[in-house]
This record gives structure tokens, C-alpha cells and sequence, in this order.
């Protein structure tokens, strides 16, 4: 346990002494809040309704694109700067290093979340959201950024090139998000794209309502992308 | 203390180490020698359990690098051979890092700091950015890493690569210092560097063992003889070979008569055999005049080109 809180440690630091936890958490921010208040043809000062739906309409598209960020120089930079081979030959095992990382992009992720908080306590100042919903819909928003972070990482760990573990990320969070659009009717692959694809999933939570399917749904793709990453830190045994 | 025992690794359909066995002693410093891609990086990766051996075992101080893999690693620091460093890191949050993932906590880390600190030399850049350092400041804070919870073993890949005359000496006196205390393995392709610094030498050539032994074995067994160089005037060259021949220690490697009529002879000699006072009284009775007589002995340098051409 307290290597992985090393690890974790570690990775805190790099986030803050660089600027790359500013850049996309405020990124994430900006572009977010000013799609949701502001953006298209029914925008939240437009339609007058107290709903903040739109924060994890547009948050779930733009997180597409920040997580792989935050997570894509994980492995690929200990890959590149040749310190894999220090890491993986201390007494640490190749899972603990995975969950230290990963932990440590869960905290950004964290911080991301407390700040959307500005739009749904803004807005119940002056209307009247429901509470349940908008609980149900952050453990919905946390799971998908979760999820996200998770592939970003399995991304990272199978290239010592940032960029390509950033556009394989992306990819790889594309193809997951938007399987329901790939067979269209009611036959069995439809229905399977479907119940495989992260949007039907996600779409659940702002109803109010936590099925333990979906849950179990991010928390499985969550458990196999970090599985893939531990294995792929592995591979260097069975070559 | 260390025990490889039939090793042999494959990528493939290429075997990078071919069934090799040594042990190292407690204490002891062994120098790895062989030409680049002989094998020594992927030896050490096996013991330091970066990767399992595909055919035999090692083991380290009695435990097993596939099976006990955590143990084996607690009791080793190792130097990889591309000196792994955090570019972005401070020095000291680098070194607390490694303490930090090796369980080095409260005093016993404020005295390793200070013990690191000390025996690497590394006062003056402590404060500094890992990014903002010398190649030889990289490299001893790469030591630093190495022996910062101060195991018993050190396994060291090319510690000198790359480093200015003075730093290569500062580093083998570390690893000698070092040594004192600790069991070591570290692999150069330099010779001097290993008469410089190891108890044992082993050298390594295409996957396989070429010879073992201290640096004064390897030079006997391999060398055997020694080189005599002979610049006579006044000697017929029949009149000499026949002499030569009659000599049972002396082969003649090479013989040339000059332009001016002086002959010129490489002579190998049987191992123990020192033939000069012979030469020089035959010389006195045929008068001829010895104009140069010049011994060479074996190098480790000859050794190593003779057992890896």
C-alpha cells in the first residue's frame, strides 16, 4: 500500500510542477462551463430551465478529449525516459504501479469534478434543482471520467511516445462512447453495441436512477483497461 | 551469494545468453566483460528480475529470481545501463522517491540521505533540477539510487559510459569503495577498467562465457607465453633459424631480414621460460649484435580481443 501511495505521491508532484494539471483542468473548465451556459440553440441562459444536464452532455465529450491528456505521458514517459526499468526492478509489483498512477489521475479528475460544482450551486441560488438527479448524474460523470482516465493509461502503456498514446486514447474512449451508433435496428449485434457502448450506459445516471448494471458496467471496463496496463508493463517478461 | 545457474535467454529465435553458469561471492567484485551485445545488459536484467530467464535459475542469496522476485529485489540496487532519472524531478524529491517506493522512512532515511549524500558527492547539486546536471553528476546521483537503502548487492550496467577521464576514476573508486561492504557486478567493455577494479573478471562474448578467473589467471591461462621482439646485426638468417630450432621453448613467429642485412624476429616463448640470457651468450658466441631485444607480455586487452575476434 505505501508504494502505490509513493507512486501516487510522485505523480502529484510531476502534475503540479509542470503546467499540465492547470492546463487541463482549466481547460475543462472553461470550455465546458461556456458550452453549457452559452453555447448552440438552446443554451442554459436561453431556455431559463434549472437543469444541468447540459454540464455532463458537453462534459462527457470534452472530457473525451482532456482525459488521454492527463493521462498519456503515465507510462509512455517512464518509457521514454528509460526510468520503466528502475521502476519495474524495485519491490513494487507491476499492479501497484499501475494503481499509483492511476490514483494519482483520479485526484486531477477530482479537482475537475469540485470544479463543475460552480454551475450547480450557482444555479440553485436561483431556481430549483433536483438533488437527486444531479447526485446521480456526478456518480454518472465520475464513472465515465474514470472509465476515460482508465483507457488513457492502457493507451499509455503501449507506446513511449506521448502523442501516439494520446491519439490512441482518444480512440480507443470513441470507439467505447459511440458503439451504440455503429449497428442500427433491434437485432441481437444492435442490441449488443448498445448495451457495450459507454452513452447508453451513461444516459442512465440522469434519470436519478443508479442501476447496479451500469455501474458494474464502467467499474468492468475500469478493471480490464488496468489489467491491460499491469500486462502490458508484464509483457517484458514474456518476449 | 549469487548463483546463475545454465541460464539462457531468447527473443525469439535468437538466444541472447546461451546457457551460462557463474556465482559470485559474498563481498566480491566481479567485472563483466564482453564486446556490446555480448549478452552482459541482458544477463544483469535477468538477476535484477527485470525479466525471467527462459531456460535455467538464478538465485540471490538463496532466493529465486522468478519465484521470490520481491525479496531478491529488496537486496539489490541497480544502475541500468541508460541511467534512469526523472529529467523534471528535483535531486532530492528523486532520491526521496526511491526511498519512498523502497521503504526507507523516518530516521533511517534522514541518515541514507545523508550517507548518499556524503559517499556520492552530491552536496552541491542536491537543490538542483535532475534536467540541470552534468553527466557525471547524473551518473553518481544514479549510484545515489542505487545504494540508497543500502542493499548488499549492486548490479551496475556500464557505470563509466560516457564520462570525462576524471569521472571514470572517480566512479571506479566509488565502485571499489563500495565494494569493500557490498557484493558487486558491473559490466564495461573497457579492460583497464576491469583490472582497475575487480576481485574476478568474466568475460562474455556472443551469449557465452569465454573465460573466468582473476585478472593475473585470465592473462596465464590465455597468454601462456611471452613475446620477444630481436633486432640482430651480423646474423645470418639459416645460421639463426637453426639455432632456434634447437631451442625447445622458441617458436618463431615471423622473420625478415632488413634492407641494411640486420634481421628482424618475433619469438614466442613457452610460459616460464625466459630465454634472453641464452640468447644473449649465443649472441656472444656467433657475434652477432644484439641491437634490440624487446619482451611483451600479454595484456587483459589481448586477452579479451583474442577470446571475442
Amino acid at each position: 500500500m505505501s508504494e502505490i501511495l509513493a507512486i501516487y505521491r510522485k505523480e502529484m508532484k510531476t502534475y503540479f510542477n509542470s503546467p499540465i494539471a492547470f492546463i487541463v483542468i482549466s481547460s475543462f473548465l472553461v470550455i465546458t462551463n461556456w458550452l453549457f451556459f452559452d453555447y448552440g440553440d438552446y443554451p442554459f441562459f436561453a431556455i431559463n430551465i434549472a437543469d444541468i444536464r447540459g454540464i455532463f452532455d458537453y462534459g462527457a465529450i470534452v472530457l473525451l478529449f482532456i482525459a488521454p491528456a492527463v493521462s498519456m505521458r503515465l507510462i509512455s514517459e517512464e518509457k521514454h525516459q528509460d526510468t520503466l526499468e528502475l521502476l519495474v526492478t524495485m519491490p513494487i509489483s507491476d499492479m501497484h504501479i499501475i494503481l499509483g498512477k492511476y490514483l494519482s489521475t483520479l485526484a486531477i479528475f477530482g479537482i475537475i469534478l469540485a470544479g463543475t460544482l460552480i454551475a450547480p450551486i450557482s444555479i440553485s441560488f436561483v431556481g430549483d434543482l433536483d438533488t437527486g438527479i444531479v447526485i446521480s448524474s456526478y456518480i454518472g460523470f465520475f464513472f465515465l471520467g474514470a472509465t476515460y482516465l482508465a483507457m488513457g493509461l492502457a493507451a499509455s502503456s503501449f507506446t513511449r511516445n506521448q502523442i501516439v498514446a494520446y491519439i490512441i486514447g482518444i480512440v480507443i474512449i470513441a470507439v467505447f462512447f459511440l458503439m451504440n451508433g455503429m449497428a442500427n435496428g433491434s437485432g441481437l449485434i444492435a442490441t449488443l453495441f448498445e448495451n457495450l457502448s459507454i452513452r447508453f450506459h451513461y444516459q442512465n445516471f440522469f434519470r436519478g436512477v443508479l442501476d447496479t448494471r451500469d455501474l458494474l458496467y464502467f467499474i468492468s471496463l475500469i478493471f480490464v483497461s488496468l489489467f491491460i496496463s499491469s500486462t502490458a508493463l508484464a509483457s517484458r517478461k514474456f518476449r | 551469494m549469487i548463483d546463475v545457474h545454465n541460464v539462457t535467454k531468447s527473443y525469439g529465435a535468437m538466444d541472447a545468453v546461451k546457457d551460462v553458469s557463474f556465482s559470485v561471492e559474498q563481498g566480491e567484485i566481479l567485472g563483466f566483460l564482453g564486446p556490446n551485445g555480448a549478452g552482459k545488459t541482458t544477463t544483469m536484467k535477468m538477476i535484477t528480475c527485470y525479466m525471467p530467464p527462459t531456460h535455467g535459475t538464478i538465485t540471490v542469496d538463496g532466493l529465486d529470481v522468478v519465484n521470490d522476485s520481491m525479496g531478491v529485489r529488496k537486496k539489490i540496487g541497480y544502475l541500468p545501463e541508460s541511467t534512469p532519472l526523472y529529467e523534471e524531478m528535483g535531486v532530492r524529491d528523486y532520491l526521496n522517491f526511491i526511498a519512498d517506493v523502497r521503504k526507507v522512512s523516518g530516521q533511517e532515511r534522514t541518515r541514507a540521505m545523508d550517507r548518499v549524500i556524503e559517499v556520492c558527492g552530491l552536496r552541491k547539486v542536491i537543490h538542483k533540477d535532475i534536467h540541470e546536471l552534468s553527466k557525471g553528476f547524473r551518473q553518481r546521483v544514479g549510484f545515489a539510487q542505487a545504494i540508497i537503502h543500502d542493499p548488499e548487492i549492486l548490479v551496475l550496467d556500464e557505470p563509466t559510459t560516457g564520462l570525462d577521464p576524471n569521472q571514470i576514476i572517480e566512479i571506479r573508486n566509488l565502485i571499489r569503495q563500495l565494494g569493500e561492504s557490498k557484493t558487486v557486478i558491473f559490466s564495461t567493455h573497457i579492460m583497464q577498467e576491469v583490472q582497475a577494479t575487480s576481485d574476478r573478471v568474466l568475460i562474455i562474448d556472443q551469449g557465452q562465457i569465454a573465460a573466468q578467473g582473476t585478472t593475473e589467471e585470465l592473462k596465464a591461462s590465455i597468454a601462456g607465453q611471452m613475446h620477444l621482439n630481436l633486432v640482430l646485426r651480423n646474423a645470418e638468417k639459416s645460421v639463426f633459424l637453426e639455432e632456434m630450432s634447437s631451442l625447445d621453448a622458441v617458436h618463431l613467429d615471423d622473420i625478415n631480414v632488413q634492407k641494411n642485412g640486420d634481421l628482424e624476429a618475433a619469438l614466442k616463448v613457452d610460459t616460464g621460460m625466459d630465454i634472453r640470457e641464452q640468447l644473449f651468450d649465443l649472441a656472444i658466441a656467433k657475434q652477432w649484435k644484439i641491437l634490440e631485444s624487446s619482451p611483451s607480455s600479454f595484456t587483459l586487452e589481448d586477452v579479451f580481443r583474442k577470446l571475442t575476434n
